[in-house]
């Protein structure tokens, strides 16, 4: 039987049903393909050791929208603290992903990294065809397993929201579930 | 019924909308009557383009921010509703 949505958007009434099994499983299909994207982009560059991103954001990013920010990263301890942020960041939200772990917080940082990629990839030519590229279409697949969360089905945060710990602390269930 | 209060509403209707009006409708309009195509394979810009490409980033770019500072909002300034006990 689906489970029934009652609420309004845009000042309408909204009133729709939704399996529930479907959703869950598209919760969990949605974090495995997304998780491993990240996962696999992490893990890659440490397998090729020393990363270095001064040709994105010293380099491509210069000229774009988001230039002015990001060449600030480019050169001294920044540009090293952004040379193992960057697969670290992607190894982490990608576990995190699969395992359903810190979901939110993991899906907030994806969606944070999905801006850069987005906008320095785009404008030097990835919105060739249109602006709809895989990067937007990431970013906005971490909001939603962010704004779901999706770490609950059949993730460590089903755990975790159990745990007297996060029970004393609601606060945490922003970052995980 | 769960409804957006006013947070939720800016969050929602002012991100959502600046992201889709810069992917979408300035989309249609460029197909239209401006360049289908902001950028070439090389990543020059194309200047016959309605809103300046620069512009149109800044629209989505300010959409994303609207959902980002959302986000930190929510974890800073509210508290998750009470989960129902588990039988």
């Amino acid at each position: 039987m689906p489970e029934q949505i009652d609420t309004r958007l845009l000042g309408r009434e909204v009133t729709f049903g939704v399996s529930g099994p479907w959703l869950a499983y598209w919760l969990v299909i949605m974090r495995l393909v997304v998780g491993w994207w990240l996962l696999h982009a992490g893990l890659d560059k440490f397998a090729s050791w020393p990363f270095d991103a001064s040709w994105f954001i010293g380099g491509a990013a210069a000229g774009t929208s988001i230039g002015p920010f990001v060449t600030l990263f480019s050169d001294g301890i920044l540009l090293s603290f952004t040379n193992v942020m960057i697969p670290l960041g992607q190894t982490l939200i990608g576990l995190g992903l699969i395992l359903g772990a810190l979901t939110r917080l993991a899906a907030f940082f994806g969606a944070f990294l999905m801006l850069f990629f987005y906008f320095i990839n785009g404008e030097t030519g990835g919105w060739s065809h249109g602006l709809v590229t895989g990067d937007l279409l990431g970013l906005l697949l971490f909001a939603m397993i962010a704004t779901l969360g999706a770490g609950r089905v059949l993730g460590v945060d089903a755990y975790l929201a159990r745990t007297a710990f996060v029970r004393d602390h609601p606060k945490l269930r922003y970052l995980i579930g | 019924m769960e409804q957006f209060n006013t947070a939720d509403k800016i969050a929602a209707y002012l991100g959502g909308g600046l992201v889709v009006f810069g992917v979408v409708v300035i989309g249609l309009l460029e197909m239209l009557f401006g360049s289908g195509h902001p950028v070439d394979g090389e990543g020059q810009i194309v200047h016959e383009a309605l809103v300046p490409l620069e512009v149109r980033s800044y629209i989505i770019l300010l959409g994303l921010i609207v959902w980002g500072v959302y986000a930190v909002y929510r974890v800073v300034a509210t508290t998750p509703e009470p989960v129902p006990a588990e039988p």
